[in-house]
């Protein structure tokens, strides 16, 4: 198969919302030897495509997923690959997400990872139920330049100030800025607990990332 | 090719039971043949005379006999073919299918301060242009407005036509008044298409003779026509509802009868518009559920003669505003109408009852129609839509359907996108100027106008045919003395 046949095949993996495409295309760039920062490129690039639909208004939240979803499915192959090259992956920047402590809900968080990985961001989503604690580790290993915490109830809300608090007793923020949303907060409550931003959706909290990473 | 409509999935609303139905059929030739309909028209009433009905010439005054009645509405068609200017905009009338139609008014309105006020030429053509362009409406009513300024009010109907066939393709319907339908029937001839010959009754029970000229000449013209009556419950018609359809129902049926004796088998839609009467001032309750309560009755008795059936009462506010009345009571009018299976609903543009309209409402009225189409036609029900092996596989949380195929092909099909509704969560509304469906509804507009030209323009011959028929009926209106 032809490198161009290979690149052609994961920018169609993305657009068509295609994982098996997506993961089949990454094993045989990778056992082919192109070059995995290439092979990113093509996907990173196609995300990008989807992303652009959308806000234009001719893709919808469940494409944006299904997109991303494929990209995620022959990203570890792509990953592993730079990583035993040791380069360095270029992204715009790097992002984690996870739903805070008590609150296992996971939609909303789910779509800002997409759509930020939409925007060109190096994604780790931490999942649900995600302890202070674990946030702070992941903030120490992945270093990002943005931190999303998702809360869905009242309850939970709280949740999202004692990681701001720890991230700073840690000394870690800055240089990470610590995005909040979900159903229960509001900008006042973003602003009372210290936050860098909130957004109410999940691509208004994509483009404010991208607005922080270029601001510095 | 004809414009899918909306497709009725839905076992159609009933008030009456299947005796309650008989009773009131029976009540309606009872009233033909014992009180009969007055017709103005010597012609109307030597014809009914040669035809078998009893005719008292005195009091013109013709009773039918029920056999008679019966046997020409089993010849009405259950359903027919309307022809547009683009035939990509005709229309199947009958069967399960619901289209949408404008209500007349006379006047447009300021949207500052809602005082009404007659309309220009221009802002005419801007009212059909935007009718044209509004994706759920069908079907255009007679009138936008009653007439503009400038234009002579003998000349408002003739000239109302040729505008609306200049920018609009969609289907039509003419009136008639002093002849007028003479110049409408050619017109449409001149452009090659079709047209609907509105016959309006006067109730209560009566026909006037230019009405029976309408029936006539577009009969001749082999055009389908549309029957109507606009009466008031405890004025013009019995004030229960259920009388207003039995007097209703008895004009409707006495010109029925005279369209099938003159052409067995004449596509016609029969209508209904019946409000109650505002007791405290006369007017008439315009809006109030009364009105569609009348509606419900009469669509289920008429759906037993398996006519089309026409509801004109639903673009009717009593609200002076464009405002939450306006908003609810023709929501609800419409859903009922087509919930009871009116055919033809006329819903949009109308503000202030029929003092005014503006092409602003009739896009808000989209939405309103969109809306009630997407629920009559209903839900389906299949392995793919039960989505039991999808559910199976997503299983309980963290499964989640966002990304699925499935998703992306549903939600497109099973949602309706409202095109100005205020759709947005609260922070986004607070940061994007906190605008309302009104304020979507005028980009809208700003849009269609800015954008929109009919599908098919109108060949020179064609403008200079319209331009002549004009001037033909500028010159007889002079002789007669009413320019």
């Amino acid at each position: 198969m032809l490198d161009e046949e290979i690149f052609g095949n994961l920018r169609k993996s993305i657009l068509t919302y295609d994982a098996q495409l997506a993961l089949t295309s990454s094993k045989q760039g990778v056992e082919k030897g192109i070059d995995p920062v290439k092979l990113l490129d093509a996907m990173t690039a196609a995300i990008r495509e989807v992303g652009d639909g959308f806000g234009r208004g001719k893709l919808w939240v469940p494409d944006m997923l299904a997109a991303v979803e494929a990209m995620q499915s022959g990203l570890p192959i792509i990953e592993e690959e730079i990583k035993k090259r040791g380069v360095r992956r270029e992204a715009f920047g790097v992002a984690v997400v996870g739903t805070v402590l008590g609150d296992i809900h996971s939609i909303g968080k789910t779509m800002v990872a997409a759509f930020l990985a939409a925007g060109g961001f190096e994604v780790h989503d931490l999942g649900v139920d995600i302890k202070a604690e674990q946030f702070v580790e992941a903030v120490k290993s992945y270093r990002p330049d943005i931190l999303c915490l998702s809360a869905l109830l009242t309850v939970t809300a709280p949740q999202q100030k004692t990681v701001i608090e720890l991230l700073e007793k840690e000394h870690l923020r800055p240089p990470t800025r610590v995005l909040v949303g979900g159903g229960a907060i509001t900008e006042e409550f973003a602003e009372s607990i210290g936050a860098d931003g909130y957004e109410p959706t999940a691509p208004a909290g994509a483009k404010l990332a991208r607005r922080l990473v270029e601001e510095r | 090719m004809v414009v899918k409509g909306f497709t009725r999935r839905l076992r159609p609303l009933e008030l009456l039971t299947v005796d309650q139905v008989q009773e009131i059929r029976a009540s309606t030739l009872s009233v033909l043949e014992r009180t009969g309909v007055r017709f103005e028209s010597d012609w109307a009433l030597d014809f009914l005379k040669g035809n078998g009905c009893d005719v008292d010439f005195q009091n013109k005054r013709v009773r039918f006999p029920p056999g008679l009645v019966e046997e020409c509405l089993r010849k009405c068609p259950s359903t027919f073919h309307l022809k547009a200017r683009d035939t990509q905009n005709d229309l199947q009338l009958g069967g399960c299918t619901t289209y949408f139609s404008n209500a007349a008014a006379m006047n447009t309105i300021d949207l500052d301060t809602y005082v009404p006020r007659p309309a220009t030429r221009q802002e005419f053509i801007q009212y059909v242009t935007v009718l044209d362009a509004l994706e759920y409406f069908h079907y255009h009513n007679c009138s936008p407005y009653f007439g503009f300024k400038d234009t002579p009010s003998i000349m408002c109907l003739p000239e109302d036509l040729a505008l609306r066939l200049t920018y609009s393709t969609k289907h039509t319907q003419y009136c008639s008044s002093n002849d007028s339908e003479v110049f409408h029937i050619k017109m449409l001839k001149a452009i090659g298409t079709e047209g609907t010959g509105a016959l309006t009754a006067s109730p209560p029970l009566t026909w006037y003779g230019d009405q029976v000229l309408q029936a006539r000449r577009s009969i001749e013209a082999g055009f389908p026509v549309s029957t109507c009556e606009g009466s008031m419950m405890g004025a013009t018609a019995p004030a229960t509802p259920v009388g207003s359809v039995v007097s209703s129902s008895a004009e409707q049926m006495a010109i029925i009868v005279l369209v099938q004796l003159l052409h067995s088998g004449h596509p016609i839609a029969v209508g209904h518009s019946s409000f109650p009467m505002n007791m405290s001032n006369g007017a008439p309750s315009f809006g109030q559920i009364d009105a569609s309560i009348s509606n419900v009755l009469f669509n289920q008795v008429w759906r037993s003669y398996r006519l089309p059936i026409f509801n004109w009462t639903p673009g009717f506010s009593n609200s002076k505003r464009m405002d939450f009345q306006t908003g609810y009571e023709k929501g609800v009018a419409g859903v009922l109408a087509a919930l009871s299976g009116a055919d033809m609903i006329f819903l949009y543009g109308c503000v202030s009852s029929e003092i005014a309209a503006h092409p602003l409402q009739a896009v808000l009225d989209d939405d309103v129609a969109g809306v009630i189409g997407h629920f009559i036609e209903g839900t389906q029900i299949s392995d793919e839509t039960l989505a039991t092996n999808l559910i199976d596989e997503i299983g309980p949380i963290p499964g989640h359907y966002l990304s699925t195929a499935h998703t992306r092909k549903w939600w497109k099909i099973v949602q309706f996108l409202p095109k100005v509704a205020d759709r947005l969560t609260y922070p986004e509304w607070e940061k994007t100027g906190k605008k309302s469906c009104i304020d979507y509804a005028k980009l809208r507009l700003e849009e269609i106008l800015k954008t929109h030209k009919p599908s098919k323009l109108l060949t020179e011959n064609q403008e200079d045919s319209l331009r002549q028929i004009l001037e033909d009926a500028r010159e007889y209106y002079k002789k007669k003395g009413m320019i």
